[in-house]
């Protein structure tokens, strides 16, 4: 992406797979090949300036969050919202959008009276990295459903989560009125920007529930790309998704527009968040080759099972397969994405992280996906996808828990705020 | 009278007690009256909860359970408004105010005592029985808490900062209903910690009103936002259960809630107090 500003990639690059090569790569990028120096143990890990520094531009025609690089960690947080009036609802966009654009862009914490309590948390120091941190915000249809001054101005497709087959929905896991999703090189920053948003906006909202995830960084192959990250339960996941550098792509598949959507939501993007339990203790107990059929793909390279050493974006060959010797039909992502040119208009674009949530009554880990993809159309998108999905074998393995339809605003400009258009039209209806 | 005493003696007290703190010495006497004030309201609510427990103990020995559980609610109010300052004793707060899931063992723990011990008893198992060594206990560390903090000179930052926990305690306990799980008589212990805020606001309210104008009208509206909300669930007296608070009510609650601690929670700033 043009507007993730990372510094010399192809230096970087070039040294991971000279390291690679020479087999000696240690877990960790390049960058932290330094020389080693005698470090006591209460010194904390070794920072980055330069991740520190990375920043993604809040601004733009649309939300940043979405179709800019996933970092390493996210939080999806949902939230409840009291609202008196539209002027309510003004004044928390306009205060949020002012949290969001500082929390971005980082920068000093305004010092106050010591006899005062501080102005933040104080997590990150005196100080703040912007940290590749983005701020994406979005409405539920409750608060559509709930709010007589936002009658008629629901996006079209925006509806409440039901329950599909295999869900076993936990109340207090699911929906809200606005979720806002975190995504920084560092969890701490995530926490912060949400301990900050809290704190700042307490007059309006609710904390009803939040997911903090992570994916494992991946080294470059030796081609120079970066492969997928893996989920929890080992395979690669995102094999497939869409070109997010590919505009057209987006705009077709992530960006909501057309004539059956209201003006104010152009620009905007359905997100589905699934909050979807592992069971990892059995599918750890379950045969290589049955796991690989369940997902369709290889473990050990994400290429998919008629092509098993093409790599993870070789498009399988489905039609090559009528009787699914290769790859079965049930298999995951053959359910998921026929390769038909039906399947062109069920795209969407898959942002997940994973979560450990500690340990559940039973012994077992509470480890899971927190997913999120992203659509121009929710019904088209995530929700015709999960209903070619339900049934699937995949389903012994998986439960999920929580989540929610929301619907991200359009981007923001600098001087505007999010949602400005929403306003606007609800003052004028 | 009782207040005539009470008000000398607290101003005496006080002075003597951080006078020689310190403090600077404008905010310092600036506080008295309001500090008098105050520890005149919380001796009026110790004496009350002595009172009221008595009566609600003796139903519990005289194994009358709807009596009891009638006295139940109304007799914890006393103690609930001045939470900051009974506090203060953390042994007695264990003992008169913890929950079962302060304890590994939870019900089952002996060291589980209070108000929430009889409360189980009462709601849960419908039977006062076992419950008079809690009963006299609980009559004893009420008394006690009365004579101690009588004889307690407050610290100002622990009045001034009182508004704001009271209000950490309803964001931290009472709005998940987890306080009186088993009675859910929540609404009647939110409306007394609110009470209990709200009368340091009040107290302290002259000291800023005039330098503050726009903190007293935000703290003004959302206190009378409060006030709104729970009026709707009073009945004869006191209070529906809280299962009957509905989400929206519940959402409201929770965001005056935390505001009004936010915005407290400067009240010992502004009045310079470290």
């Amino acid at each position: 992406m043009d507007d993730h500003r990372t510094l010399p990639r192809r230096a970087l690059l070039k040294a991971l797979a000279l390291g690679a090569a020479a087999g000696a790569l240690p877990a960790l990028p390049a960058r932290a090949q330094q020389p080693e120096q005698a470090r006591n143990v209460d010194a904390a890990p070794q920072g980055h300036a330069e991740s520190a520094r990375q920043s993604v531009p809040f601004h733009g025609p649309h939300q940043a969050g979405i179709t800019t690089p996933r970092p390493a960690n996210g939080i999806v947080a949902a939230f409840d919202l009291v609202l008196g009036s539209l002027d309510d609802f003004e004044r928390m966009l306009r205060l949020l959008t002012e949290r969001a654009e500082f929390l971005t862009a980082g920068g000093p914490v305004p010092q106050r009276d010591p006899k005062l309590p501080p102005a933040d948390s104080g997590l990150l120091g005196p100080v703040i990295s912007p940290d590749n941190l983005t701020i994406t915000v979005a409405l539920g249809d409750s608060l559509f459903q709930n709010q007589p001054w936002l009658a008629g101005l629901k996006p079209a497709r925006l509806q409440r989560m039901v329950q599909f087959r295999n869900d076993a929905l936990d109340p207090s896991l699911c929906h809200g009125d606005m979720s806002i999703q975190f995504c920084a090189n560092l969890q701490d920053t995530c926490l912060y920007a949400l301990r900050d948003i809290l704190k700042n906006l307490s007059e309006f909202v609710v904390l009803r529930w939040m997911v903090e995830g992570s994916v494992p960084p991946e080294l470059p192959g030796p081609d120079g790309t970066t492969p997928s990250a893996r989920n929890f339960l080992g395979f690669r996941d995102g094999s497939a998704n869409p070109d997010a550098t590919d505009k057209a792509a987006m705009d077709r598949i992530v960006w909501t527009g057309g004539k059956d959507e209201p003006q104010w939501a152009h620009g905007g993007s359905y997100q589905a968040v699934r909050i979807i339990r592992n069971l990892v203790e059995r599918w750890d107990r379950t045969p290589l080759r049955e796991q690989e059929r369940i997902f369709g793909r290889m473990k050990h390279n994400g290429a998919p099972l008629d092509a098993p050493e093409a790599g993870e974006r070789h498009v399988p060959d489905y039609a090559a397969d009528p009787d699914g010797t290769a790859t079965p039909h049930s298999a995951h992502i053959r359910l998921a994405n026929p390769r038909t040119p039906d399947s062109q208009k069920h795209l969407m674009l898959r942002r997940p992280f994973n979560y450990s949530r500690g340990a559940l009554k039973n012994g077992q880990l509470d480890q899971g996906l927190l997913f999120i993809a992203w659509q121009a159309d929710l019904q088209a998108g995530f929700i015709a996808v999960q209903e070619k999905l339900n049934g699937e074998p995949l389903e012994e393995y998986i439960k999920p828990i929580g989540g929610g339809y929301f619907f991200a605003l359009p981007g923001v400009q600098p001087g505007d705020y999010l949602g400005s258009a929403l306003v606007t039209a609800a003052r004028r209806s | 009278m009782l207040a005539r005493q009470l008000r000398s003696t607290a101003l005496a007290l006080a002075l003597i007690g951080w006078g020689g703190a310190a403090l600077a010495a404008d905010p310092s006497l600036d506080l008295v009256a309001p500090l008098a004030d105050y520890k005149i309201y919380v001796a009026e609510n110790t004496a009350k909860l002595v009172e009221d427990t008595k009566a609600f103990t003796e139903a519990v020995k005289a194994g009358d359970v709807e009596k009891a559980k009638s006295l139940f609610a109304p007799t914890r109010m006393s103690y609930e408004r001045i939470e900051p300052i009974a506090e203060l004793f953390s042994d007695l707060d264990v003992s008169i105010d913890a929950r079962a899931d302060d304890f590994e063992k939870a019900e089952a723990d002996d060291a589980f005592s209070g108000f929430h011990r009889i409360e189980h008893g009462l709601w849960e198992k419908g039977s006062t029985e076992g419950l008079e060594g809690y009963a006299d206990k609980l009559l004893a560390d009420v008394t006690d808490l009365d004579a101690r903090i009588n004889g307690l000179t407050f610290p100002p930052e622990v009045v001034v900062g009182g508004a704001a926990v009271l209000m950490e305690e309803v964001a931290a306990t009472k709005i998940s209903g987890e306080e009186d799980r088993y009675s859910h008589t929540d609404l009647w212990d939110f409306d007394a910690n609110f009470e209990g805020s709200q009368k340091i606001y009040e107290l302290l309210r002259p000291l800023i009103a005039e330098k503050e104008a726009d903190f007293v009208a935000k703290v003004d509206g959302n206190f009378k936002a409060v006030d709104e909300v729970l009026v709707k669930y009073q009945k004869d007296g006191g209070y529906v259960s809280y299962e009957e608070l509905t989400d929206a009510d519940r959402n409201l609650l929770s965001t005056k809630v935390n505001t009004l601690a936010e915005d407290l929670s400067t009240l010992r700033g502004k009045l310079g107090l470290g």
